[in-house]
């Protein structure tokens, strides 16, 4: 391979990792919000996500959406429309099922709260994936967008010999991910809304005291946390074709990224998801394909067991 | 144990008859899987359920089993039968080799970089292109190859590995393995501290339960016949092994063969019924069981009809004895002086920028009673952490008794004979009282007679013998800082650090543990002690050390100390002053 | 203003609290002192809401709590000031004091209250921008102290503000405290196991003792009480 011909590749892989760590990055501040801030372990928070795939699935095949937006923009329009499905679906799963085991109730239990809400979560995502093969049927699907298939061409470079291909659909979801991470970064940092919510998770019985109703707060904290994975999720589904399973896979992803961006940052989270997407796609110029999901998932331990503090946030002060 | 045995016999030859009834060779199969399952959960019980490290990734070990009797017998023509001990041994070494990297976690982090094995391996075995390895059949001799045509002999074998695992779980839930388990469970830390070889236990039950997961994998391929990523590597088998073992009760030797006995043939009768109509129906079966036992009885089948049975018989009976009070020791002359036992020489440690312990000069003479006071935050526990291993301090040494210990790991300070009692109370809660001090007792004792004996004697010594049986979680504060002290104990030490050891206790119960301490040390034992109350600890010591911000403020008799005015001002205030004018 | 009638209260075991008594009227300094593990602090997360009574009445300015969330209580003019500070460690010195003043009364007040906070504690102010995880243990006490002057209460109730602390640290606290309570029509409610110091400042006491009222008076009485000398104040 000549040296120009791997500048273009690496370049290419470059791109490729910056635009699906972008939405890998939106996917773990949804996560961040869930474990990072309110340490609550949802491992069913892949499978929320592939609800969200599957709800913008089915709003781009039913709703109109074309008509209303066009067949371009019609599949972002769905993504962001999981957000409300999905987040009603977690207000319930947190209403009726990790309320129980979490909150007050939880920090009372300290590492058996952790232990069951793992084990209790472990049980939605197998009711949820199982489940969604029922109701989803087990064929992959995705949704088809004109943009998955053009791309701008950057160059040629460097005489004609080097030329970056961006995908079009790729980037307008990355950008998608980018103003959606922005805002809610915005709106826990500085709304009061968002302030009450990390109170309530700082210290649930402090909050109390001042008056914040935190059954409430965490309700719909764990809300917002899967909407915005499940926003990350709909983007995706544009892009890759996914079946009731997928969810497994991005556990990982979503957890390295988390960890890696330092729990209890939101924005950590975000970086620390976009580094895995690069290393996912860089991956692929020196091992098989194959073996991308392998790579993460080597990276993930190394996180853990060498910096689990994380690489972006301060180190976690509740451990 | 002979009980035991006997239950898991009668269990089996039951099993055997009903294997032996079963005609439909669809029923020999469930009768098969369902022991298969067993085994998977007493593998996943006997690290998870003992020392509470969750696993999410047992699919590793079984997955490998699988796939080494089936490779095994393709590539080389090896026969399952010596095919499915050697993968037995693959399942070990493959647990060895995760655990060493893999323990350095904790809690959730743990669970999910288990999780993260079994599929980064799903994805190198499609890479290698075993996406399906079908058993070659052996017409030739079936029975050399495990193959029969009477598919209820596959049942029996399944039966025969199952009680071998019941067997073996019995033995160590006896064991002084079973116990340090336990108790790295309840507490790491503290069980460390107690002198249990935490990272070596740890290890042995990780190699013996991956073990126990690829013969179960292996044998699991032979009855199948063909092998794929998705079906032994997936996350159903990590989930199959955790959730029997939740659902009939963790940490107990018949949890997950109740768990499976239940589970295994519900599932598989409605996959069969309506695997067709509702495809995933087995998971989702398994999820409901799950939730439906973290919510209505967390900690499984097995403890709750217990309880209940417990409660019908009217409830566990709570007998208090009233205890002797500890005989009173008036404060004699001690052996003060009589060499070092302790000597801190120029240590510190920071953590993240902030000089907790900095250059930290001090020793302890052998019989004597030294107080070490200072404001919060002053790192006074830190200190106690250097002393007995905890952490490791950047700068300086530590000499006990002459000897270098600085970096020594807790359990052999602990057998070098430092003991030590915690700020906030550790013990091993879902433990007898007597178990917790048996655990402290192990350091000291080759024989589990010899540290039952040593426990005995020493609940005696702080006055909890009449609650040897009670749960520890059921004591009073009192009770629970005197448990400390005899789990201390119980590895005689010739040092004990007792850390904020008269916290919250009442006017009285302060002076009957101080005179429990004036005991001890009348009988040769060193005592360090950190403690706020200044009129009790006035009284106790013969020396203090006053540490603030990291640092040696001052040391020296009671006498001088409190009315030295750079201890006043730092920590005993002024009002002390105007009191004490 | 605050009215606790046979109050029996727990965790579920055997009651911590059992026939409990008291009355706090508007514009005292009451303190209630008492061992480690007397029911000081469950008594104060009855008052909150966070403990569930089993028996009795509480009363708030005349009306029954009884049916009040815990998290509806400090709108009605109660801030609970906890054991061990518990400051939301990941949020500013600004924002804790924004979680304070949740409430309507201390929404409204919201200017007034935060110069009034900052002219007593001007550490705070200085320190706006700063963590409160990042605080010492005194600066982290001031701002809890702060948070819950800035819900505008009527009732502030105060739990082991000087606990952790070193006793010049915790005089400090308490002068402030006083100082407080002298400028202004806040009532305070105390608990506290620094009994000479407790009742040095309050101007009236509750000795606490195994879940029940042991003894109550005026300053003087309780400080001349022989008993009280003998267990708690080592004279």
């Amino acid at each position: 391979m000549s040296a120009a011909q791997w500048v273009e590749n690496f370049l290419q892989a470059l791109t490729a990792g910056l635009l699906t760590g972008a939405i890998y990055g939106l996917m773990c501040v949804g996560l961040s919000v869930i474990f990072g801030v309110m340490r609550v372990i949802n491992f069913a928070h892949g499978d929320f996500m592939m609800l969200g795939m599957y709800v913008a699935y089915y709003a781009f095949g039913m709703l109109g959406l074309q008509a209303i937006f066009g067949a371009g923009a019609a599949p972002y329009a769905a993504a962001v429309l999981a957000a409300p499905a999905v987040f009603l679906a977690g207000v319930l799963t947190h209403r009726f099922l990790v309320s129980k085991v979490t909150g007050m109730r939880g920090s009372g239990l300290a590492a058996e709260g952790h232990y069951a809400q793992l084990i209790l979560t472990l049980g939605v995502a197998l009711v949820l994936q199982n489940g969604g093969l029922y109701v989803f049927g087990s064929a992959p699907v995705s949704i088809p967008t004109p943009l998955a298939s053009s791309a701008w061409e950057i160059g040629p470079l460097h005489g004609d010999l080097v030329s970056v291909f961006v995908n079009q659909g790729q980037t307008v979801a990355a950008l998608i991910a980018a103003v959606v991470v922005a805002a809610f970064v915005l709106f826990m940092a500085r709304s009061p809304l968002g302030k009450s919510l990390r109170a309530a998770a700082d210290n649930p019985e402090a909050a109390t005291y001042m008056g914040i109703d935190v059954g409430r707060a965490h309700r719909l904290a764990f809300g917002l946390g899967v909407a915005i994975t499940a926003v990350g999720g709909g983007l995706l589904a544009s892009g890759t074709s996914f079946q009731p399973y997928v969810g497994l896979e991005y556990v990982i992803v979503m957890y390295a990224g988390v960890v890696l961006g330092g729990l209890g940052s939101v924005s950590g989270a975000f970086f620390g998801g976009l580094t895995i997407g690069l290393v996912q796609q860089l991956s692929t110029l020196i091992l098989p394909n194959q073996l991308q999901n392998t790579a993460i998932f080597v990276v993930f331990l190394g996180i853990v067991l060498l910096r689990p503090q994380g690489l972006f946030g301060r180190a976690a002060r509740r451990t | 144990m002979r009980r035991q045995l006997l239950f898991i016999g009668a269990f089996g030859l039951v099993y055997a008859v009903v294997a032996a009834l079963a005609e439909h060779s669809y029923y020999q199969l469930i009768l098969t899987v369902v022991p298969v399952w067993a085994v998977m959960g007493l593998s996943w019980n006997l690290l998870s359920g003992y020392s509470g490290f969750v696993s999410f990734g047992h699919a590793a070990f079984f997955g490998l089993g699988a796939y080494f009797v089936a490779l095994a017998h393709i590539q080389w023509g090896l026969s399952p039968w010596i095919g499915i001990p050697c993968a037995g041994i693959v399942g070990g070494l493959a647990g060895l080799l995760v655990g060493i990297p893999t323990f350095r976690l904790r809690g959730h982090y743990f669970a999910l970089a288990m999780l993260a094995y079994p599929l980064a391996l799903l994805y190198v075995f499609e890479w290698l292109g075993y996406q399906e390895l079908a058993l070659p059949m052996e017409r030739e001799a079936p029975a050399v190859y495990m193959q029969f045509a009477d598919h209820r002999v596959y049942a029996w074998i399944a039966l025969a590995l199952m009680l071998g695992a019941m067997a073996l779980t019995a033995w160590v839930e006896r064991s002084r393995f079973g116990m340090s388990l336990v108790a790295i469970r309840e507490d790491e830390a503290a069980a460390e501290a107690a002198g249990i070889r935490t990272v070596s236990w740890k290890l042995r039950a990780i190699t013996l339960s991956g073990a126990l997961a690829g013969i179960a994998g292996g044998f699991y391929a032979v009855v199948l016949l063909v092998v794929t990523p998705p079906a032994v590597f997936g996350m159903l088998v990590s989930a199959q092994a955790l959730i029997v073992a939740m659902f009939g009760g963790v940490g107990t030797l018949w949890g997950p063969v109740i768990g499976a006995v239940v589970l295994v043939p519900l599932s598989e009768v409605l996959h069969a019924q309506l695997g067709n109509v509702i495809p995933g129906i087995q998971g989702v079966v398994y999820g409901l069981a799950i939730i439906a036992v973290i919510l209505l009885a967390p900690e499984g089948v097995f403890w709750k009809v217990r309880d209940m049975k417990a409660r019908r018989a009217g409830g566990v009976p709570d007998v208090l004895v009233a205890e002797p009070a500890p005989a009173v020791v008036a404060p004699g002359v001690r052996g003060v002086g009589g060499g070092k036992v302790f000597e801190v020489e120029g240590v510190s440690i920071s953590f993240g920028g902030l000089q907790a312990v900095r250059d930290v000069n001090l020793s302890v003479s052998r019989g004597e009673i030294l107080g070490i006071i200072g404001p919060n935050g002053a790192g006074k526990t830190t200190l106690f952490n250097l002393l007995n291993g905890f952490i490791r301090p950047d700068r300086g040494r530590i000499l006990l008794e002459g000897r270098d210990i600085t970096g020594a790991r807790p359990y052999e300070i602990c057998a070098a004979g430092v003991g030590r009692t915690f700020q906030v109370v550790r013990p091993f809660r879902r433990m007898s009282v007597h178990d917790n001090v048996v655990v402290g007792a192990y350091v000291g004792q080759a024989s589990g007679a010899g540290a039952h004996a040593v426990a005995r004697a020493a609940l005696a010594k702080v006055g909890l013998a009449a609650q040897a049986n009670r749960s520890a979680g059921e004591l009073s504060n009192k009770q629970l800082r005197l448990l400390e002290i005899a789990r201390a104990l119980a590895g005689k030490p010739k040092v004990l650090l007792l850390d904020e050891t008269l916290a919250g206790l009442g006017a009285s119960e302060v002076e009957e543990v101080i005179a429990l301490v004036r005991q001890l040390a009348a009988e040769g034992v060193t005592i360090v002690i950190i403690e706020h109350t200044m009129q009790a600890m006035v009284r106790l010591v013969d020396r203090f050390v006053v540490l603030n911000e990291g640092a040696v403020l001052a040391q020296g008799q009671p006498a001088e100390i409190t009315r030295n005015d750079a201890v006043i001002d730092a920590y005993l205030g002024r009002r002390w002053r105007t009191a004490n004018a | 203003m605050l009215e606790i009638r046979g109050l029996r209260a727990g965790y579920g075991g055997p009651p911590v609290l059992e026939g409990l008594s008291l009355h706090v009227d508007k514009g005292e300094f009451v303190a209630i002192v008492g061992p480690n593990g007397a029911g000081k602090t469950t008594l104060f997360k009855a008052i909150s809401g966070i403990v569930r009574p089993d028996a009795g009445m509480l009363r708030f300015d005349g009306a029954d709590l009884a049916g009040v969330e815990a998290a509806a209580r400090p709108h009605l003019g109660i801030a609970h000031v906890p054991e061990g500070r518990q400051v939301f460690p990941s949020l500013t010195v600004r924002e804790n004091l924004e979680m304070g003043a949740q409430t309507a009364a201390g929404k409204a007040a919201w200017k007034d209250s935060l110069e009034k906070i900052h002219a007593w504690f001007p550490l705070l102010a200085q320190r706006a921008k700063a963590l409160a995880g990042s605080l010492s243990g005194g600066q982290q006490q001031m701002l809890a102290i702060a948070r819950g002057l800035a819900s505008a209460p009527r009732l502030l109730m105060l739990d082991e503000p000087s606990m952790g602390l070193a006793p010049a640290v915790a005089d400090e606290i308490f002068e402030r405290i006083v100082s407080i309570h002298a400028g202004g029509e806040l009532t305070v409610l105390l608990v506290e196991q620094r009994v000479a110091e407790a009742l040095h400042f309050a101007s009236r006491g509750y000795v606490l003792e195994s879940g029940r009222i042991a003894l109550e008076g005026t300053h003087e009485e309780l400080r001349s009480n022989d008993r009280i000398r003998q267990a708690y104040l080592g004279m």
